[in-house]
Formats: C-alpha cells, structure tokens, sequence
C-alpha cells in the first residue's frame, strides 16, 4: 500500500514517526495547515488495513528519543507545547469526522513500524470509533467560593474579643468544625446535583480529581471535575441543564461551568457508563 | 435526507484556544487509546508527575483549609495522593542533595581563583 501525498515523508535515520489519532477518514482538508510537533515534518495521514487512517507526522529522532522526550516533557513550558500541539492535530484531524485520539507521544522508528503496530490493534480502533461515532465529550466542573476563604472564619466564629476559656475554645472550635460540616455537604451536595443533571444527557461519564486553586484560583474551590460522553443530539441540552443549575444551590455559593465539545478522549477506552475515574490526573 | 442534515457537523474549533492547559494535560496524559510504541515513555514518569503534583494535587492542603477535603477520605484517591505526594517530596529532595553536591563543589573552585 503506498502512502497518500498527505502521508509523512520517510527520512530514513534521523526521523521517527509520532502517531496522533486513527480515523476512518481519508485525506481531507482538515489537516491542512496543522503544524504539529515544532521541527517536525507535514502532518498527514497513512494508510491502515480495514479502511483506517493514521494520523501521523515526522519527527526529529533526537528530539523524541526516550531520554530527550523525558527531559523535554519535564519542562512545564515544552510540556505545554507538546501537549498543545498534541491537541490542536487531534482536535483538526476530528473535523472530517469521528477518531480515536491516542495519547501524548506515540512514536514508532518510521512509518512501516506504525503501520504494523497500529494494525495489530485495529479491533480496538473499530470498536472505539464505533463507540464515539456522532458522540462528544463534554467537561463540567463546580466550583464554590467561600468566604473568608481558608475556613478558620465564619458564622460561628466568636467576635475579635474571644473568651480565653477552655469552654469557650471548646464551642468555638465545635462551631467551626460544624460550620465546616455543613459547607462540605453542602458543596458535595451541589457537585451531585450537577452531575446528575449531567450524567442524565450523557452515555458515559468519569468523575476527575478537581484541579488545584493554582488553576482555578484562590479562595475558588473545585468540587467536581467530570467528563461526559454525548451523543450529538443531546448536547444543546445537557449545556443548558447544567447553565441553568449555577447560582441555585442551597447554603454554598456554587457555579457549574460546561466546555466543549471535546474530542473524546477520556471515552477512547471501553468504560462503563458512570464509571467513577481512579484520580489518575495526578 | 443525510444525517449532516439532521446532526450539523461538530465544531471543535473553540476547544483548542480556550482549554486550558489542565484540561488538556488530564486528557493527553491520562486518557486517549495507550500504543505501546518503538519509543515509550512512561507518561507517569516521576519528573512528569512532579509537574502534575503541583497542578492537582497541592488542592488537598488548600481545600482541607477551606473545609472541603472530601476525597481525602475516598481511600482510592487518598492512598495515590500518599504515594504521589512521597514521590514529590523524595524528588525535591534528591534536588535538593543535587544543588547543595553542586553548591559545596562550586565554592571550592572559587576559593581557588580568588588566591592571588
């Protein structure tokens, strides 16, 4: 089988091939334009047995070896540009039509070795492109706000000239952790809610470790962080029902936040629906 | 009458730009179909996860003060949360050992170069 004009030139030696998705669509015009990988080669597409379509590109070898791809990637700044770059091929390879995202960097010595590897999962592909066909991911998170903010303060907090009694400690610190307890419910609650509504639109859903205030801010506190796999038709309404829900949730100051459509990764693998994720974004 | 008819084609145009960078880092990281490729590298390797221990899991101490630390009692994420935060906290040392090894090599020359 050769290689369309869209597939990545071979440059035998100093290059390696970096596998970005599988689809069942051929050369388009999605990928025009896609840089990929900075310094690397055309993005393009190889032929797979069965009718699928690997979207690949050619990569400077020494700058995806093991040793170079681990030093390069514990850079947050190269991270991000990989990643990025990862992404933005994934997400424009997606516009022809439904694929199968692969993870962040997989990479083969040259095209041939993708071909092979790539056919021997070829079950994999069909049955995930299957899956996800006419169906998006969706990303939802809550996040509530306190005030005060580092949870020492609140109602039950006594005035500025607090008894120095242990009794009066005692309550004091009885209160807080009252007040503590509530909060808590009352933003676990919020995050049921939501996802709920959500999971009620959805054919799959995985519940994430929420993100760190270094991301969403301080005195911002994320309490769900959950993905949800849509079929195309339903999407409009799970956006509205879980739009309508922020502001409206007893005792916590609580916003519901939707971006997408995604594409599906957090659905390439066989889940089942609301299965909760393992915490596994480190 | 087509299906593109009846379901527009999705526009996945907004995602790339506004995402920001945790939410494609839990998904080209963590999720996607695993190849295992000529050339692996183990996405979870310590210098990766030291990164992502400051993005995610530094919420643990920050939500506990503010009165949410409900995963911290959800054995599955408070035993990985152990784990990894060992893993940070072993890494940082060994950098630490790395610039005092270098700190207690440079001075030395120093001292030399300053002897008249």
């Amino acid at each position: 089988m050769t290689a369309t004009d869209e597939a990545p030139v071979a440059a035998p030696g100093a290059m390696a091939t970096c596998v970005f998705a599988v689809r069942r669509g051929g050369p388009s015009g999605g990928l025009t334009g896609v840089r990929g990988h900075a310094a690397g080669g055309h993005v393009g597409l190889l032929p797979l047995p069965g009718g699928l379509w690997a979207v690949a590109q050619d990569v400077p070898a020494e700058l995806f070896s093991q040793e170079a791809l681990r030093a390069r990637l514990s850079d947050p700044e190269q991270l991000e540009d990989c990643a990025r770059a990862h992404h933005a091929v994934v997400t424009a390879a997606a516009a022809d039509g439904p694929v199968v995202p692969l993870a962040l960097a997989t990479l083969f010595t040259d095209a041939e070795r993708a071909r092979a590897t790539l056919d021997e999962q070829q079950p994999r592909f069909l049955a995930a492109l299957d899956r996800l066909t006419g169906r998006t991911e969706w990303a939802v998170k809550v996040h509530v706000r306190h005030r005060g903010g580092n949870g020492t303060e609140g109602p039950a907090a006594p005035g500025p000239a607090a008894s120095t009694s242990g009794r009066a400690y005692l309550s004091r610190v009885r209160g807080r952790e009252k007040d503590r307890r509530a909060r808590q419910d009352a933003a676990l609650d919020a995050a049921r809610q939501v996802h709920e509504a959500a999971a009620g639109f959805a054919v799959a859903s995985v519940r994430r470790r929420p993100h760190g205030t270094e991301i969403t801010g301080r005195g911002r506190v994320q309490v769900l962080n959950a993905a949800y796999l849509v079929d195309d038709a339903r999407a409009d309404r799970l956006v509205a029902a879980v739009r309508a829900m922020t502001g409206a949730f007893a005792g916590v100051d609580a916003h519901a936040e939707v971006s997408g459509p995604w594409v599906p990764y957090s659905f390439a693998e066989v889940a089942d629906a609301g299965s909760v994720a393992d915490g596994g974004i480190g | 009458m087509t299906q593109m008819d009846l379901v527009p084609p999705v526009d996945y145009s907004l995602v790339p730009s506004t995402a920001n960078l945790a939410e494609i880092l839990e998904r080209v990281l963590d999720k996607g179909i695993v190849i295992a490729g000529d050339i692996k590298i183990d996405l979870l390797d310590i210098e990766l996860l030291t990164i992502r221990l400051r993005l995610f899991i530094s919420s643990v101490e920050t939500a506990k003060k503010a009165g949410i630390d409900w995963w911290e009692t959800d054995p599955a994420l408070s035993s990985r949360a152990a784990e990894r935060a060992l893993a940070l906290e072993n890494r940082e040392l060994k950098d630490r050992v790395a610039e005092l090894e270098q700190g207690a090599a440079r001075p030395s020359r120093r001292r030399v170069e300053e002897r008249p």
